[in-house]
């Protein structure tokens, strides 16, 4: 009676970690899809479609938590199969850097230039 | 017979275009005399035949006539009736005779309603606007003709794009139209302004009006493509930072800066060449927002047309006019007021140019984003996606010193007035805003850093904009705008952080629980439409104190095959309750999502309210 238990105790204890895991990667996959564009849609992300690229995806990514990977080793890993494109959120790079630079570089220049048309007395 | 009529009418109206510019230049070149009665007659005609052109689309749409091709593949004998008209402008040829019917209309409008102005002015004014009808004329004639002829006649059409049949949508290009062009009124006159050194307070009267119906306009139409998607898309969300979206919100960046700017042009004379600058960008961005939406160079759920020759026609016009735009304001920018002396650093004026340099920055942020992936795969053939985490990383935290402005900015006096005034009521407000963001944060344990600030000085927009109604330093529409923004910032904050949301793969007589809530999937029957077939689920959501029945459908259309997913919304003024459904595989199971939205009915409005203000705003000054 006690193994039978403690067999019970064991397997619902598996079930509730499973489970919670389960939950906590689907979490996971719902925050790094959002960030992902599914390719054979029209400007829609992964979390947000159904397509079977998509929903393929998400067991894919899926997956690759289990596996012990971290956020950036999957996009990572997205990039090299399937290019730069599939994210977002373009990383920094020679490529980018002017994305991100030149709306900054504008503001302070609209800044010089509103200082240098304002009297200050 | 009428595909000829109408035909035959857009090229009556390509003569009455030469003539008119013809005609116009000759004025002048002071060659001819005052000539108001003929133009005023060729534009009557010009306008007319373009109307009778249009009117024959919707016509042939609405009688189904397949020997047009352009009503053959759009349209539908099985098609209500409303989407037969509607979709006669969602498709591109006739969403460009839209275009080039509120041209003239608005063209005849200005030309009437000018009459006290210096004749000249209006018709170099009429010159330059000719000038953008001729090259739609030119392409609509020649690229993208909608009474093309089809032989041998097709029985039945190819119907149009299911998501597209929407009341909404049906009435959101018009309405975004007539904002966008708006604006080619202001470009027009603001360089027959220039040219004729006349850029003054009497000017800035004149064209204020049309600066606020074009933005009226482009926010209403924003709006509505906003609640379209919302509802629509089924994705739950009401912004998606898409290329196409983008392209709407910059020239109302624009306009929003130029509406603020030409109040001080007209109040105290002083920012010349930035009002003409801000009225060329605005038309530009416009242009440049309908070459980018019709080129389908954009990947983007809009694109519906993929011809890159009419990408180019468009890029070499819009080229052309912002090159003829550029030159004529480096000729005669001499001819402007050199009056100019500093302003004060606390006065109206520099609170506006504030506003104006924080438009501008927003401006940057989408347009950079918008094309930057464009040439960057020209340059170097590198394809990246840009996507909602670029646009809030560089957005929201320069929205915190946005509101402190926007909250002090509208109290500061014209000319020179000092910052003592901060009084101890505002300093109150301040305190107490940030106390009740921060019991917020607490409270629902939001843990994202800039929130506090936003919050806080969202709460200090709001209660400053509801202490100004008491106030006379303002008019009232001013303050209506301001406080439905106020509204709006506060309504987004709480969506964004508040909106819960949960998927599963469900089959009927399914329980999940989320939150609060049981989810029921109750049950599911098939629907048999006219023109589509609908699978109709029922979901009861209920949490202890109430319980809700919602009816989200899969929508099978027959003509073009589609499927699509009709979100189920139930709405209070508290929050949205939204589920929508997938059809997965054949076993029975559906991936039923369902989101809890906070005040998603304020953010619509708010935006009305911002609205709103303005066309009080245009009424006032129309008395």
């Amino acid at each position: 009676m006690k193994k039978i238990k403690l067999i019970l105790y064991i397997f619902s204890f598996t079930l509730f970690f499973l489970n919670n895991l389960n939950a906590a990667n689907s979490q996971q996959v719902d925050k790094i899809s959002k960030n992902l564009r599914c390719l054979i849609c029209q400007g829609q992300s992964v979390y947000d479609s159904q397509s079977d690229f998509a929903l393929s995806m998400k067991i894919l990514i899926n997956k690759k938590i289990n596996e012990g990977k971290n956020e950036k080793e999957i996009y990572d890993f997205l990039k090299n199969k399937y290019g730069e494109w599939i994210v977002y959120e373009p990383e920094i790079s020679q490529n980018t850097i002017l994305l991100w630079v030149i709306p900054l570089i504008l503001f302070i220049f609209g800044g010089i230039l509103i200082v240098r048309k304002v009297s200050i007395k | 017979m009428i595909n000829q009529i109408g035909n035959f009418s857009l090229f009556i109206a390509l003569f009455a275009s030469i003539f008119l510019i013809f005609q116009s230049s000759n004025v002048i070149r002071n060659k001819s005399k005052n000539l108001d009665g003929k133009i005023f007659s060729a534009l009557s005609v010009q306008s007319l035949m373009v109307l009778i052109s249009f009117f024959s689309l919707i016509y042939a749409f609405i009688v189904s006539d397949f020997s047009n091709e352009t009503v053959y593949n759009n349209s539908h004998t099985t098609k209500p009736l409303f989407y037969k008209i509607s979709g006669s402008w969602g498709n591109h040829e006739g969403s460009l005779l839209l275009w080039l019917l509120v041209l003239n209309i608005f063209l005849f409008i200005f030309f009437i309603s000018s009459k006290k102005l210096l004749n000249k002015y209006r018709i170099l004014t009429v010159l330059f606007q000719e000038l953008i009808i001729i090259g739609f004329l030119l392409f609509i004639i020649f690229t993208s003709n909608p009474f093309l002829h089809l032989f041998p006649i097709p029985k039945e059409g190819t119907g149009l794009n299911p998501i597209l049949q929407d009341p909404a949508l049906a009435i959101h290009p018009p309405i975004l139209y007539l904002g966008y062009v708006g604006t080619s009124i202001i470009f027009s006159s603001a360089l027959a302004a220039l040219v004729y050194g006349m850029v003054n307070k009497i000017w800035a009267k004149h064209i204020k009006k049309w600066i606020v119906i074009s933005w009226i306009f482009l926010t209403i139409g924003i709006l509505l493509g906003s609640i379209w998607a919302y509802y629509e898309l089924g994705w739950g969300g009401f912004w998606f930072w898409d290329p196409v979206e983008n392209v709407s919100l910059m020239p109302w960046f624009c306009l929003t800066a130029l509406f603020h700017t030409i109040i001080v042009l007209e109040k105290r004379n002083i920012y010349q060449s930035w009002t003409i600058i801000l009225s060329i960008a605005t038309f530009s961005l416009s242009m440049g927002g309908t070459f980018l939406v019709r080129s389908g160079i954009l990947n983007s759920i809009h694109t519906f047309a993929n011809d890159p020759s009419r990408g180019i026609f468009i890029l070499c016009f819009l080229l052309v006019l912002v090159l003829l735009a550029i030159s004529i304001f480096f000729i005669f920018q001499k001819k402007l007021l050199k009056n100019f002396t500093k302003t004060f650093l606390v006065s109206k004026e520099t609170a506006i140019i504030v506003n104006n340099w924080f438009m501008m920055f927003f401006l940057s942020v989408v347009l950079i984003g918008t094309v930057y992936p464009i040439f960057l795969e020209v340059i170097n053939g590198s394809k990246i996606s840009i996507g909602p985490p670029f646009y809030q990383k560089l957005i929201v935290p320069f929205l915190i010193p946005f509101l402190l402005f926007m909250a002090v900015g509208p109290k500061i006096k014209w000319i020179k007035d000092n910052l003592s005034k901060i009084n101890y009521n505002q300093f109150i407000l301040f305190i107490l805003s940030i106390a009740i963001s921060y019991l917020l944060v607490k409270l629902y344990g939001i843990s994202y850093l800039l929130i506090l600030p936003l919050f806080g000085l969202g709460f200090f927009l709001f209660f400053l904009t509801i202490k100004d109604f008491f106030s006379k330093n303002s008019t009232l529409s001013q303050k209506i705008s301001h406080f439905g923004f106020s509204l709006f910032i506060l309504s987004i904050l709480f969506n964004g952080t508040l909106a819960k949301e949960f998927s599963s793969n469900m089959k009927v007589g399914d329980e999940r629980k989320f939150l609060n809530k049981i989810i029921k999937f109750e049950n599911i029957k098939i629907i048999e439409k006219n023109n589509y077939k609908s699978l109709v689920a029922n979901f009861k959501i209920s949490d202890e104190k109430s319980s809700i029945s919602l009816n989200p459908e899969v929508r099978i259309y027959n003509q073009p095959r589609t499927l699509t997913s009709e979100a189920a919304i139930n709405s209070t003024i508290y929050s949205d309750n939204f589920l929508v459904f997938n059809v997965i595989k054949d076993d029975g199971y559906y991936n039923v999502r369902y989101q809890f939205k906070p005040l998603m009915m304020w953010i619509w409005f708010s935006i009305i309210l911002i609205s709103a203000g303005g066309i009080l705003s245009y009424l006032k000054k129309n008395e």
